[in-house]
């Protein structure tokens, strides 16, 4: 009972640690830009561009995509900065100095975020609805709720294990823009993906957020709950299992980093 | 005409401190400075760590405006004419900041070179000549980023000596360098000298200043306390002589009974290794040496020395033991 | 900047420029920036416009490669003056005889040359991926378009470093400018899409006339009078931004020197 409420303890600060670091470098005018702003105009750009391609009756589907896709910037950015934080303020050798239980403080860094990332998707719906035309009216609503805690639980698994991948590599933006972009392709935010090539519908398939955007999809169509439980399940098994290789890699890194003395340099 | 006129120069600066409640700190870091060099001149600019040696430096090269008085460079107001001054000058700020770590040597001096105006016909020429006078030469077409930092003080040099400026800024040209590498240094400074440049050097090291400089002006607290040439600076301590013991592992009380003595101005005591150098300030020269010796005894005592004070017993005098 | 300085520093302006070119080619933002970020833009539209036919493909090289264009001038180009002061070289820099716009010119031109690649990699992107042949309609007056739009470039971009370096306020807000251009700016789909009342301020952005202008001779036989009022737009407007650029940068040099922030420390 007692190693239930230090680690629970662990993971709440780690949370709330990793989260005010990140955001006190940020500041509340940044923030806003790229919590509020940001997605906005990212969203106009792609519901214009796919209007203009298909016509003005499909615009909720790119609507529902993108906005389901700001997912992403918590879910990718914010994580890896959590994780990869501690190298460049040079606190890693200290964190791996402690007893403290590796499982909490990992995932305590991503917990704060998928908060962060369904606020941002609401905030994006919310876009969605009063410019866009967005109709929710026949939609469940707590059954998108829970589809938008899901799709950012897989979309902060995959920023886990990219986060420990950042520990490797030196440009962290890099590969972080890449992945980020690269989702607005394979996610079906914006291309259906039955018309992508076939290979690319193999990797549309292993990565998060492509099920969660068709869920959400189906729901504001008029789907319930049970229609799309087998895509959540699946959206939250593969969240899961990201999480859980990033955990290995971070749990190999560390024992890496040690024997190798390499805690400072990497 | 001089080179640099230095007339009452003062420069304040604000800091914000506090983020919420915004109150506004004024730091004066030169108060009231004012001196001249001759053309061909190498002067000297000594003081302790936030005497405005750099702050003075900065305004001299137009990167900073005065909050009071004025300097001229070769005649040219640093304020108003700055292009004209930037023309004539050189500057170094020691360290290995401000080259391109991504372009190779002969590209950072080509760089430059076409940014203070020379002919690229004449920097063609030039660029091989500098990195030969600067120790670099075969290393030009290396990147900067895999050069050592003494390397990179080096081409500093060569990248200020680009446009033949008549008048050089070097600000801590040595610092951080192994003690070989800052004699490779110095010789670049003389052999500059040679050539009749005016150079104004700030430095932390006094022999430094010793041997290079032609005058030497010390500052602290952003005034100009002493200005003369180091044989002039000497005389301030001119009654005083060192004596210098080498020991090793001295006792407290032995030390405490060298100070008690009466003629012992000063004691200070420098570890090196296993050793430990006493230096004693005394006005008795070497009838000190048997008193002292008294005082010492059963410590283990190695050579024992009595020399002329330096420049940096004047300095440690003036500043009174800021340095 | 007085644009005399301009003739009397070429040789300047084009030394600095190639310096700047080796400097940041093999740096993974500009890469980004020019070759990645355009390239999945160039893929997204592909596919999104599909259905519109192989006409369309020319439209989206062009329009992907202005979006590289666009990230290339906001993020390389505004935080120029800044990445100059962390590296510790604007002191050297400002100590020249050189004025500091002829400078900030010579790299500004650097970047936006390289952000030609962006046009270049969706051109090929469309031709080996996709398989359209793709043809210019009007070469001559696209090419003639390009050269008018990089030197608009380079002197907007003039205008946004000084402004990104004085006011920390305004540059906070850089990640939000990307998208809204790319719209505003018609990039990949014509600006009679959005709200009317958008319009007069995609007037005032020197990059819609270089789209404009650029689509018109790439896709469609646009009328010549039409072009040059394009061209007439974008000179006027760099002409407008060099007046503007030489007012901030001499505003933001004397306050640099005042303040003391050449240096980071």
């Amino acid at each position: 009972m007692n190693t239930i409420i230090k680690n629970t303890r662990l993971f709440w600060q780690g949370t709330l640690l990793s989260y005010r670091a990140l955001f006190a470098w940020l500041r509340p005018v940044t923030y806003m830009a790229s919590k509020i702003i940001m997605p906005l105009a990212q969203m106009f750009f792609f519901v214009f561009l796919g209007t203009y391609a298909s016509g003005g009756k499909n615009a909720s589907f790119f609507v529902i995509g993108n906005a389901i896709q700001i997912t992403s910037i918590s879910g990718i950015f914010g994580v890896t900065m959590s994780v990869g934080g501690d190298r460049d303020a040079g606190t890693l050798p200290y964190l791996f100095g402690t007893p403290a239980n590796r499982f909490m403080i990992f995932f305590g860094r991503a917990f704060m975020h998928v908060i962060d990332g369904a606020i941002g998707v609401v905030i994006a719906l919310t876009w969605g609805v009063l410019l866009m035309g967005l109709d929710l009216s026949r939609t469940d609503m707590p059954a998108l709720g829970l589809t938008i805690l899901i799709t950012t639980f897989s979309t902060c698994g995959l920023g886990l294990l990219m986060g420990c991948l950042s520990l490797l590599t030196a440009n962290v933006m890099f590969v972080n823009n890449f992945v980020y972009f690269s989702l607005l392709i394979f996610s079906g935010a914006n291309v259906a993906i039955e018309s992508l090539p076939a290979w690319m519908q193999v990797v549309s398939n292993i990565l998060p957020l492509t099920r969660g955007i068709a869920a959400s999809r189906a729901l504001v169509g008029g789907a319930s709950l049970n229609d799309i439980l087998p895509l959540l399940i699946t959206e939250l098994g593969i969240g899961l299992i990201y999480g859980f290789v990033g955990y290995v890699l971070f749990a190999w890194f560390e024992t890496q980093a040690k024997q190798r003395g390499t805690l400072e340099t990497v | 005409m001089n080179a640099i006129e230095v007339e009452h120069l003062r420069r304040v600066y604000r800091a914000q401190i506090g983020v919420f409640n915004r109150s506004i700190k004024e730091v004066v870091a030169v108060d009231d400075i004012s001196f001249d060099v001759k053309q061909g001149e190498l002067f000297g600019l000594l003081g302790p760590n936030g005497a405005g040696k750099t702050t003075t430096i900065k305004m001299l090269t137009t990167l900073l405006i005065p909050t009071g008085g004025s300097a001229s460079i070769a005649g040219f107001d640093a304020v108003k004419q700055a292009t004209d001054v930037r023309r004539r000058i050189g500057f170094i700020f020691g360290g290995e900041r401000g080259l391109y770590w991504r372009l190779s040597g002969d590209d950072n001096l080509r760089y430059f070179a076409s940014l203070y105006g020379v002919d690229p016909a004449v920097s063609k020429k030039r660029i091989p000549y500098l990195m030969e006078l600067v120790g670099l030469k075969g290393r030009g077409n290396e990147r900067v980023g895999g050069y050592s930092r003494g390397m990179k003080q080096r081409l500093h040099v060569a990248r200020t000596l680009l446009h033949d400026p008549d008048i050089l800024f070097l600000d801590e040209p040595t610092i951080g360098l192994d003690p070989v590498g800052a004699r490779e240094f110095r010789s670049v400074i003389l052999n500059l000298q040679s050539q009749k440049k005016t150079i104004l050097l700030t430095t932390h090291y006094m022999f430094e200043a010793d041997a290079l400089s032609d005058r030497i002006a010390i500052i602290n607290k952003g005034c100009v306390i002493a200005l003369d040439t180091p044989g002039g600076l000497k005389q301030h301590v001119s009654d005083l002589s060192v004596v210098e013991v080498e020991t090793f592992g001295t006792s407290e009380e032995a030390l405490g009974k060298l100070r008690k003595l009466p003629f012992v101005d000063a004691l200070s005591v420098e570890d090196r290794e296993q050793k430990q150098m006493l230096l004693i300030q005394t006005t008795r020269g070497a009838e000190a040496v048997p008193d002292v010796m008294n005082a010492l005894e059963g410590q283990r005592v190695g050579s024992v020395i009595v020399r002329e004070p330096t420049l940096e017993d004047a300095y440690v005098r003036l500043v009174g033991g800021a340095a | 900047m007085n644009y005399g300085n301009l003739f009397k520093y070429w040789r300047t302006v084009l030394v600095v420029a190639e310096m700047s070119l080796r400097t940041q080619f093999s740096d993974a933002f500009v890469l980004f920036a020019i070759v990645f970020q355009p390239m999945i833009i160039a893929i997204l539209a592909l596919f999104m416009l599909r259905d519109k036919g192989g006409d369309y493909a020319m439209f989206v090289v062009i329009g992907s490669g202005l979006t590289g264009l666009w990230s290339s001038l906001l993020f390389v180009s505004g935080n120029s003056i800044n990445v100059e002061r962390w590296t510790g070289t604007l002191e050297s820099l400002v100590g020249m005889p050189t004025p500091f716009d002829v400078i900030v010119f010579g790299k500004n031109l650097a970047n936006v040359f390289q952000s030609l690649l962006s046009m270049v990699v969706s051109y090929a992107l469309a031709a080996a991926l996709f398989g359209y042949s793709l043809t210019l309609t009007q070469p001559l007056l696209f090419f003639a378009t390009l050269l008018i739009s990089m030197f608009a470039f380079i002197c907007f971009g003039l205008t946004i470093a000084p402004v990104f370096v004085m006011y920390r306020s305004i540059q906070q807000w850089q990640n939000a400018m990307e998208f809204p251009v790319y719209i505003l700016c018609g990039f990949l789909f014509p600006i009679a899409l959005l709200p009317d009342w958008t319009t007069p301020v995609s007037y005032l952005l020197p990059p819609y006339w270089a789209a404009i202008a650029l689509h018109g001779t790439s896709t469609a036989d646009m009328p010549f009078p039409q072009i040059a009022f394009s061209w007439g737009m974008m000179i006027l407007f760099s002409i407008v931004d060099l007046v503007i650029a030489s007012q901030l940068f001499r505003i933001m040099l004397y306050k640099a020197r005042v303040d003391a922030t050449l240096d980071v420390d």
